[in-house]
């Protein structure tokens, strides 16, 4: 009965180390399963808005200092974006208004940006912006006081108290105007606060106003970063400035989603290499529970000998437990960084942030299972070196 | 009897010398990353707050709240500030002064290069000296302004070094701004703020003919007298604001900020950064824990017949528990310290990479001696909750079947 009881609880000790080992490699690849995934996520974004918007699309910017479009000193004019029209490849060009505007609604304000579009180009507009409309109607050229407003304003307490529809009235810098539509979720607070006029009623709020920036698309068969080039060269002459004293810059969509998908792989990058550390400490402890097993195991390993295997077996039986330990390990981490992630993504959509959203492509889930694996074969290779190097009678001997 | 549990852990770990290693091997790997990556954060922290830190604590800013994020101090603001408020806010008790802050973008332009730089107003007659001091202005090179300066400008001390235009702007240089000649009267001593070194003084005056006067301020700055009524200032200002452009309170449509305030915000960012790129490090030390308990029920096993032997000869449950937490303690400490030495040399290395790398003195390393004491409590500490559950199987055996067992 006591025999029993021991052996049940060497099985049962050797199982909580076991456990606890594949616990260590559980966390350091959920972890970096998580952070790869809305790493992958952000990517495959940012690579779909390039797709959707096209890769024939460029915009023409002041110079300035701030958020793009808003430098009072620094602007694109109306004879700028006519002359941009004309240039050789230019399909068509447009330019956006971009003022900060007072927005109340039952005694309610708010500082939110609003754009001023040229509806006779409605779907040139809309398009290069990424925005289309939800619910309602777009604007039309000849509107006057009536508006498109972003995603969020539909929402309780996201820009005021209760959640707008179409028909209700809020006022611009003190100016009544009416809702006629809603876009469609962008996915970043900023953008989902936008309010929507057209030209004329830009001009009735903001008088004497300046575009903030102009979309172009290029005709069909030229390059856009060829194109911009062009722009840049023709512009400059028609602004006689000289080179390199522009006051503005042509940068293709492809360019600026660029930038922005190098930061958000390099900012990955860093918390991917930090999460890595841990996995560096579950591995020591892979090799620390497999030299005990092997410490453990010496009299069977004897045994094993003495009957003929040979050392490469030896070497075969301890390393693949090692890779089998650690490959339980990532299965679970990836689970548990599913669910993290899962959770993560459903709390970045709740703050506004949908379009921040994790990715869970087959590469990735096998990546982390293959690497665990590895990582415990690696981690493993010294105990097993250690068992498969015992002298056969000293093993027996052993106690 | 303390000293003996100390000396008998650490005989027990030099006699599995791999094992300890390996177990602590993996505590120093996570406490020295994460005493680098504070002390690295930490650094950085400082010298960004340094940026903002050269405002006397007797100083408000009062700006018209805009978009956030969208610029510098009334860029993107659907109301901006009269410029008749500065008169009304001086009439407040407490208030020494209260100064018209015009913050503009202007093409700069020396060697044939342009730069699109900050230009901002310098006040003038007796507002001037008042200004010099808040800001605690002087020229490193030539002289700062005077009234009769309209053709003169004095530049951030960036403008010293040959990056912006290739070549060092000197005293007696002309520079154009916004295609006007400008004689440079001096170069500001270095202040470590990058918007401030990087900006272009001119006078008030000089300044609105130059880019229109639209009867609006960008910001206000009022300097209180006592620095311990700055509070009941601030709120007279508000109250004041509140009158003069018709808002209810709770519903301002401006801002009025204390250097302080400025600095809290910005330093509570600062740290949600650091706390989460430390709590990513921080999982390699739960790992790490995992990796103790591991060892410590691998050694409780190993013991039984030791223990079964010191229990049958008299000794308690209590002092076989704290044997092994003991002696889990120090695994989690000795790999602590080795951890914090190395974090120090990789946190002090990286910021001297850094700094010969890409040339900025921003990277600094600082490790307090909090954060040393702290994480080898920490690694202490985490050893010992480590140890807690084998300690705990260690102290309940049986003595009978505790010597039964075989090795």
């Amino acid at each position: 009965m006591s025999t029993v009881l021991y052996s049940l609880r060497h099985v049962v000790h050797r199982k909580m180390r076991s456990w606890l080992t594949i616990v260590s490699v559980l966390v350091g690849i959920a972890a970096i399963f998580t952070l790869l995934s809305f790493g992958i996520g952000i990517q495959a974004y940012v690579e779909q808005i390039a797709e959707d918007a096209g890769a024939d699309k460029l915009f023409v910017m002041a110079k300035g200092i701030g958020a793009p479009g808003t430098d009072g000193n620094f602007f694109v004019s109306e004879s700028d974006v006519d002359f941009i029209r004309k240039v050789n490849g230019v399909k068509e060009a447009s330019g956006i208004y971009i003022k900060a505007g007072e927005i109340e609604f039952k005694k309610q304000k708010k500082q939110n940006f609003v754009l001023g579009l040229d509806m006779s180009k409605q779907q040139f507009v809309e398009g290069a912006l990424l925005v289309e409309i939800e619910k309602g109607r777009s604007l039309k050229k000849t509107d006057l006081d009536k508006i498109v407003l972003g995603y969020n304003y539909q929402i309780e307490d996201k820009i005021f108290s209760r959640g707008l529809d179409i028909g209700d009235k809020i006022t611009i810098n003190g100016k009544p105007m009416a809702i006629v539509g809603f876009f469609k979720e962008v996915g970043n607070p900023s953008d989902d606060a936008n309010i929507y006029v057209n030209y004329k009623t830009i001009d009735a709020l903001f008088p004497g106003s300046t575009f903030g920036y102009a979309v172009v698309q290029a005709d069909k068969g030229v390059a856009a970063d060829e194109l911009a080039l062009r722009i840049q060269d023709k512009l400059r002459r028609f602004k006689n400035q000289e080179e390199g004293k522009e006051d503005f810059f042509v940068q293709t969509f492809a360019d600026i989603l660029a930038t922005f998908g190098t930061v958000i792989v390099v900012i990955n990058g860093v918390l991917v290499l930090i999460a890595l550390i841990s996995v560096a400490v579950a591995s020591v402890n892979i090799m620390n529970t497999m030299y005990t097993a092997v410490l453990e195991r010496t009299k069977e390993i004897g045994v094993m000998k003495a009957i003929g295997a040979q050392n490469h077996s030896i070497l075969s039986i301890f390393v693949i437990e090692a890779g089998l330990l650690s490959s339980i390990g990532g299965v679970l981490g990836v689970v548990f960084g599913f669910i993290f992630a899962s959770i993560g993504g459903a709390i970045a959509a709740a703050s506004g942030f949908s379009s921040l959203q994790p990715a869970f492509p087959a590469v990735l889930v096998i990546g982390c299972i293959l690497f665990s694996f590895i990582l415990g074969v690696v981690a493993g290779l010294l105990p097993a070196r250690q068992a498969a190097k015992l002298n056969a009678v000293d093993a027996l001997r052993y106690e | 009897m303390n000293k003996d549990y100390i000396l008998f852990a650490f005989n027990n770990l030099r006699s599995r010398k791999l094992r300890s290693w390996l177990t602590m091997l993996g505590i120093f790997i996570g406490i020295a990353a994460v005493v680098a990556l504070i002390g690295l954060g930490e650094g950085l922290r400082t010298a960004v707050l340094s940026q903002f830190g050269f405002l006397g604590s007797d100083v408000l800013t009062v700006q018209a709240s805009g978009i956030q994020f969208a610029g510098p101090p009334g860029q993107a603001v659907s109301t901006p500030l009269s410029d008749d408020l500065t008169d009304k806010i001086e009439r407040i008790r407490g208030v020494d002064a209260a100064i018209n802050r015009h913050i503009e973008s202007g093409a700069i332009e020396f060697n044939d290069r342009q730069h699109v730089g900050i230009v901002t107003s310098l006040p003038e007659q007796n507002k001037r000296k008042v200004f010099e001091r808040m800001v605690n202005l002087k020229a490193a090179e030539g002289r700062l302004l005077d009234d009769s300066d309209d053709r003169k400008v004095v530049l951030g001390h960036d403008y010293s070094a040959d990056d912006i235009f290739g070549k060092e702007v000197a005293v007696g240089n002309t520079v154009l701004i916004k295609g006007e000649a400008f004689e440079v009267a001096g170069i500001l001593e270095k202040k470590g703020s990058f918007i401030f070194d990087h900006s272009a003084f001119l006078n008030e005056d000089a300044l609105l003919d130059l880019f229109g006067n639209r009867k609006t301020v960008d910001a206000i700055a009022v300097k209180a007298k006592e620095t311990n009524d700055v509070l009941r200032v601030k709120e007279e200002v508000e109250q004041l604001l509140r009158k003069e452009r018709d808002v209810k309170k709770g519903e301002e449509n401006f801002i009025v900020e204390s250097p302080q305030s400025t600095l809290d915000s910005l330093n509570s960012t600062l740290f949600a950064v650091q706390l989460f790129v430390s709590v990513i490090a921080a999982i390699s030390l739960l790992v790490g824990g995992i990796g103790i308990m591991n060892t410590m029920y691998t050694s409780v096993v190993e013991r039984t017949r030791e223990i079964g032997v010191m229990k049958s000869v008299g000794a308690r449950n209590s002092s076989v528990f704290i044997l092994f937490f003991f002696e889990s303690g120090l695994l989690g400490a000795v790999g602590g310290a080795i951890g914090i030495v190395i974090g120090l040399i990789l946190a002090y290395g990286f910021a001297a990479l850094g700094r010969a790398v890409l040339g900025t003195e921003l990277i600094q390393a600082q490790v307090s001696v909090f954060l040393i004491v702290g994480s080898l409590l920490f690694s202490f500490m985490l050893g010992t909750l480590s140890g807690i559950l084998p300690a705990f199987q260690a102290a309940r055996m049986q003595p009978v079947d505790a010597l039964r067992e075989r090795a």
